[in-house]
């Protein structure tokens, strides 16, 4: 039974990355169950978080398509047994 | 205040400055600034094609063949989306391309104008990068920045959009700030020096332990140039070599560690070594399906070494039992100081044990194989050659002897027929000494034969073979094997194609027999400009083996099925 992870990702807040970022999800086919967009609390940049029905492997997977997007800070995957794994670079 | 410049003049001295010299483009109203600005700037060479789509194959022919970025421009709306097919190709193949597009004036934007499309919403998943520019003050920055990203790292298109009012504001030029250079925030893949030694040390570790070990070059290995590294790493391990469809060329054809090409269709024994091996390092490859058939059942003995300058490719597709971030150069050079010399002649001869005799896909005496020789000897191996998409693909992969790297130049991962005429435009310009044999089949000629025309105007001596079997060949196979037979709209039709070429002012010859190929090929050799060959080759033939699509490497079609069955 795949768990919930949510994943995190601080971005620049430009409306192409953002486009850039949730075209991501959708190309990929990513189950997202949830989406939401929020100011970071640092000028300029974004925060996006979306919930997965999906294996660790999957999330790890999907953290990596957004480490190497241009205008991505970081990504942190969070899951219910261990809330605080950054997902490597 | 240095003299003010418009934006159009701005991107072209930008351009200048960055180093590009040939652009590929076609003009249109959205991008007449830019078209005004160019004849101000003579070391900007302009190909006029005729076909956006052409513009972006020749610019990524140019980008791999020269391995520098390739520049291809078009205007708002049409222009734009007839680029897409070529940024396409050039994504999926890791191609540094450039492409710069006129948009409609910024107070337009998002009136659906005439001639308006968002040309940054459709290329979003298939570029890098792209950039909508607002102010022409940004334009020489942006430039830098794009040409930056398009080459760094994992290679890739980035496309720059520009509205025509801001081609014509005017603004100064400044020089590209360190940032837009590419030695700024962009993120670099790639591991920290102890997580990448770690990972050398893991592969050494298994490499010594290996009985059956396999080496798997991709296009990685092209495009960091890692051909010398490769081939020592190899000859010190004495592992043989497996080369993927884009990796051809990156080993030597005939060297004696060389298998060839794996997957779909790849030769029996090829495929065999795949599913023996006990250790598999793979450099510059993505397991493509098509390389890797259905993989449940890929290598099944194998613990995997994936070296890639991506982290995501790291067990996308395959589990890997040691994955290494990191170029294919500097990783192959630390793994050869690491790895003790050894030989796998027991495994090599297993390997001898797999080969089968090539099954005839074809005929008659007028065979791709002799026709590819043919080219070989002619040009005395000083030939580069470019592919289009289908069975003659697999035959120009599989037949033609490579010597020197990076000679054969495919649309791989997309597959893009159509693509062969006008990536050999672009191979031409960035390699003039060399022959430029541009094959196709008859479908994918058929979809780009009007950059005939853009052969003579800019005198460019393609050489054009066109494989024609009256069918669109391996569409046709595909319904032998897996559709009874059913041959559903792939019959092609065909104009003369000698009578076509001489149309453009172009010498065309026909060979329908064995005896006619050299003379054919060596007086399109001889000729100063272009030149065209028909061969009419076999019209059913097969390309064999071929593992059905999502089957197991270990289940090769190595002759025409007794009964086809339906799907």
């Amino acid at each position: 039974m795949p768990s919930a992870h949510t994943v995190a990702v601080l971005l620049d807040d430009a409306l192409v990355t953002l486009n850039r970022a949730v075209g991501v999800l959708r190309r990929r086919n990513v189950p997202v169950e949830g989406l939401a967009v929020h100011p970071s609390g640092t000028a300029g940049v974004s925060r996006l978080t979306f919930v997965l029905k999906a294996d660790a492997v999957t999330a790890d997977r999907v953290a990596q398509q957004f480490h190497k997007m241009i205008g991505v800070r970081s990504v942190m995957v969070l899951t219910d047994e261990d809330p605080t794994t950054e997902a490597r670079p | 205040m240095s003299e003010l410049l418009t934006g159009a003049e701005i991107l072209c001295r930008a351009l200048v400055d960055a180093g590009v010299d040939v652009i590929f483009g076609y003009p249109g109203g959205a991008i007449m600034p830019f078209y005004h600005a160019l004849p101000d700037y003579p070391r900007l060479r302009h190909v006029l094609v005729r076909h956006e789509q052409a513009a972006a194959h020749a610019a990524d022919g140019y980008a791999r063949a020269g391995g520098r970025v390739g520049v291809c421009v078009a205007t708002s709306g049409p222009g734009a989306t007839n680029l897409v097919t070529g940024l396409a190709a050039a994504h999926m193949d890791n191609s540094p391309v450039l492409a710069i597009t006129g948009q409609v004036s910024r107070a337009m934007i998002g009136r659906d104008a005439f001639q308006e499309t968002d040309i940054i919403g459709i290329t979003l998943p298939i570029t890098k990068q792209n950039y909508l520019v607002q102010d022409a003050g940004d334009l020489a920055d942006v430039v830098a920045e794009a040409i930056a990203v398009a080459r760094e790292g994992r290679p890739g298109p980035v496309l720059i959009d520009v509205p025509k009012d801001v081609q014509n504001q005017k603004a100064e030029y400044r020089d590209p700030s360190t940032r837009a250079r590419g030695q700024g925030a962009r993120p670099t893949p790639g591991a920290s020096a102890g997580l990448l030694e770690d990972g050398v040390r893991k592969a050494a570790r298994l490499i010594a332990g290996a009985e059956r070990p396999l080496l798997m070059i991709g296009h990685g290995v092209i495009l960091g140039q890692a051909y010398v590294e490769v081939r020592a790493l190899a000859e010190k391990t004495g592992i043989p070599v497996v080369t993927t469809l884009l990796g051809i060329s990156a080993f030597p054809d005939g060297h004696p560690l060389h298998l060839g090409m794996p997957g779909m269709h790849g030769e029996v024994h090829v495929n065999r070594a795949i599913q023996h091996a006990d250790v598999i390092i793979g450099i510059g490859l993505r397991f493509d399906d098509r390389v890797t058939g259905n993989t449940a059942s890929f290598a099944p003995q194998a613990r995997i070494v994936h070296v890639d300058l991506d982290r995501s490719e790291i067990g996308k597709n395959v589990p890997v039992a040691v994955g290494i971030v990191g170029d294919a150069r500097d990783v192959t050079r630390r793994l050869l100081a690491a790895v003790e010399p050894r030989r796998c002649e027991r495994w090599l001869e297993h390997i001898r044990g797999f080969t089968r005799t090539r099954p005839a896909s074809y005929r008659g005496d007028l065979s791709p194989e002799g026709i590819l020789a043919s080219i070989y000897e002619t040009s005395h191996g000083e030939c580069t050659i470019v592919s289009d998409v289908g069975q003659h693909q697999m035959w120009v992969a599989k037949l033609y002897p490579y010597q020197r790297p990076n000679t054969h130049i495919t649309s791989g991962g997309l597959g893009a027929m159509g693509f062969a005429v006008p990536a050999a435009l672009g191979v031409h310009l960035a390699r003039p000494n060399d022959t430029v044999w541009a094959i196709s089949g008859d479908g994918g000629f058929q979809m780009n034969m009007a950059e005939m025309a853009t052969m003579v105007q800019e005198g460019l001596p393609v050489k054009m073979a066109v494989f024609n079997n009256g069918y669109l060949g391996m569409v046709r196979q595909w319904q032998q094997f897996f559709h009874g037979k059913r041959y559903s709209c792939t019959p092609i039709w065909s104009p003369d194609y000698v009578k076509l070429a001489e149309a453009y002012g172009i010498p065309g010859y026909r060979v329908k027999d064995g005896s006619e190929v050299a003379g054919a090929v060596a007086r399109a050799n001889a000729e100063p400009g272009p030149a065209l060959v028909e061969f009419m080759i076999e019209q059913e033939a097969n390309v064999y083996p071929m593992i059905p699509p999502g089957g197991s490497l270990s289940e090769p079609i190595e002759a025409e099925p007794a009964a086809a069955a339906g799907d």
